[in-house]
């Protein structure tokens, strides 16, 4: 069974924001106005965050990185939660069932990488964009807690492709719609239990670090940078 | 009519509307099996045509997928626009005045809108080819006997997340929220 994971190359990452516009289209994310990104209400599954890193050289010393989901393998969330409606799956997804979720906040508060975000209010979209929404990602309505999903609806579909056609699955199949759309190619996924995928070997790099590693979560994502950034979110 | 009269009955009124909720939330509990809960809380369907699948699927032993086109090759398998039917109904096969409206729908054009019974909530994955091919699981064993059926279905019909659980236990299957779940 696979446990897929994610590696950002920050060396690559030119920093154009074309995974947080594609993550937001795929994923039904409606657009936050003004008024509720200074109430720090605004949603986005994938962000660029600025981290205070060390001046070397021409390098600037303040680096934008990419954001998703961690999909820890020990998640904070998951323990608080307390109808079970995230949970970490067999492959190493941490889900949330919106159903299920009753919006009380504990795992926002929870993540220590700040990557949950409460439906504070109905999501809309400015006509005609809500004639484009993906049917393969349900509309979160008010009261319940989303989150990046590793684009999981893509694994579903991968699968069912794969299985009809009588394969397993294969490097490549099955890609988050911020892998496939960086221009750089600084955002690779894949299995980390296959010891051929390149995420296993990127992460093996002497460049790679994970955020907030001290804290015992593990996360799945792996970031790759020659700078010193300590992972200070 | 007295203004305190409304009043009077409404005791009344709250302990019958009781006796029916608890009435009908009991029934749910005990009732509830392959086709989402008991008959009267499930919303009723009319169908542009009185369809008869016994006699397409017995009579003139049709494949399912002569009208349910992608049922094999996609996660959903389709309801049969009128050109399907228009194949042999745009001469008149028989007698029954059903056949005549769908022989004048034939000639006139019209398109029909099937209800679709089981219809699952936006946020669940299902995939037909994925039960129907690759597992091989028989049409009945989900949708009961329909295609023994000389009429449409009155009401809608639906499977429970039990339902598909149950199998997929049996089955050894993943019981991932993920797996159905988006
Ligand atoms: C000649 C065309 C035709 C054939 C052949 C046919 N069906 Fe249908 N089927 C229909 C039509 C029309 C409807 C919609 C009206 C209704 O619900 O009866 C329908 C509806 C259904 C539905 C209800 C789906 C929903 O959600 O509304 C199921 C289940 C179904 N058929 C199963 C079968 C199976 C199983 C077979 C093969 C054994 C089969 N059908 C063969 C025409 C056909
Ligand atoms: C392969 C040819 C074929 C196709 C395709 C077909 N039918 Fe029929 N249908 C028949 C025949 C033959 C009869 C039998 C007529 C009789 O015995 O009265 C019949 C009978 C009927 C009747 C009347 C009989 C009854 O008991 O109600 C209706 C209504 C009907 N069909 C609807 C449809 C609809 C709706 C479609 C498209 C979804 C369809 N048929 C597709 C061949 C077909
Ligand atoms: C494992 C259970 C299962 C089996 C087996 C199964 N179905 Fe379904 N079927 C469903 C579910 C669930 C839905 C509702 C799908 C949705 O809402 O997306 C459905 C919907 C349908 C519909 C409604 C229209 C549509 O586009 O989905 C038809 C028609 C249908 N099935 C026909 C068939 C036929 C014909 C077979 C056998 C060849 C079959 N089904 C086998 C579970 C099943
Ligand atoms: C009668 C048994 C049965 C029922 C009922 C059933 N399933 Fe399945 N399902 C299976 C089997 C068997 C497989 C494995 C198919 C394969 O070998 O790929 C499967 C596979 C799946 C998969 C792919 C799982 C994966 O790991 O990729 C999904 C998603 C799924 N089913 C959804 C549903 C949903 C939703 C329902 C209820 C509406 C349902 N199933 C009802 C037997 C069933
Ligand atoms: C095999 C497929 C399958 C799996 C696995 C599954 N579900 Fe479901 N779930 C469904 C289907 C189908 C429905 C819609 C039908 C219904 O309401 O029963 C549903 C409905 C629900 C609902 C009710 C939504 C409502 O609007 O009433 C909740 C809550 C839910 N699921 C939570 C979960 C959680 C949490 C998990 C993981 C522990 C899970 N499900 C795993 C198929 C599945």
């Amino acid at each position: 069974m696979a446990r897929w994971g994610m590696v950002i190359d920050l060396d690559r990452c030119t920093a154009c924001q074309a995974c947080v516009v594609a993550c937001q289209v795929e994923n039904n994310v409606a657009p936050s106005n003004a008024g509720q990104a200074e109430a720090g209400r605004a949603i986005s599954w994938l962000r660029l965050v600025p981290i205070q890193g060390e001046r070397r050289g021409t390098r600037p010393d303040l680096q934008l990185i990419p954001l998703p989901c961690m999909h820890c393998s020990h998640p904070p969330c998951i323990k608080v939660c307390p109808v079970q409606a995230t949970k970490i799956d067999h492959e190493g997804l941490v889900s949330q069932v919106y159903s299920r979720c009753i919006g009380c906040r504990y795992c926002t508060t929870a993540c220590p990488y700040t990557v949950r975000h409460f439906n504070w209010k109905k999501p809309e979209w400015p006509a005609p964009m809500e004639e484009t929404l993906s049917p393969d990602v349900s509309v979160r309505p008010r009261g319940v807690v989303e989150k990046c999903s590793f684009c999981h609806h893509r694994l579903q579909r991968a699968k069912d492709k794969a299985q009809a056609e009588g394969r397993p699955l294969k490097e490549g199949d099955y890609l988050p719609a911020c892998a496939e759309s960086c221009p750089a190619e600084a955002i690779v996924f894949g299995d980390l239990d296959d010891p051929r995928s390149a995420v296993v070997r990127l992460s093996q790099s002497p460049r790679a670090f994970k955020l907030l590693e001290e804290l015992g979560t593990e996360p799945k994502v792996t970031y790759l940078s020659k700078g010193e950034w300590g992972g200070q979110v | 009519m007295g203004a305190d009269e409304p009043s009077k009955s409404f005791p009344l009124k709250v302990g019958v509307a009781f006796a029916a909720f608890f009435l009908a939330t009991t029934a749910g509990m005990t009732a509830l099996s392959l086709g989402g809960g008991p008959a009267f809380l499930r919303p009723a369907v009319r169908q542009p045509i009185a369809f008869n699948h016994l006699k397409h699927v017995k009579d003139l032993d049709l494949a399912c997928n002569t009208c349910h086109v992608t049922v094999e090759t996609e996660t959903f398998s389709g309801l049969p626009a009128v050109e399907i039917c228009a194949g042999c109904h745009a001469e008149p096969q028989g007698t029954s005045a059903e056949e005549k409206r769908l022989v004048k729908m034939i000639q006139d054009q019209t398109p029909l809108a099937w209800v679709s019974l089981f219809r699952q909530p936006p946020h669940v994955f299902y995939s037909h080819r994925r039960h129907v091919v690759v597992a091989k699981i028989p049409c009945a064993e989900c949708h009961g006997g329909i295609a023994d059926s000389t009429s449409p279905p009155l009401r809608v019909r639906k499977l429970e997340m039990k339902d598909c659980l149950a199998c997929h236990e049996r089955k050894k299957v993943s019981t991932d929220c993920t797996a159905c779940h988006r």
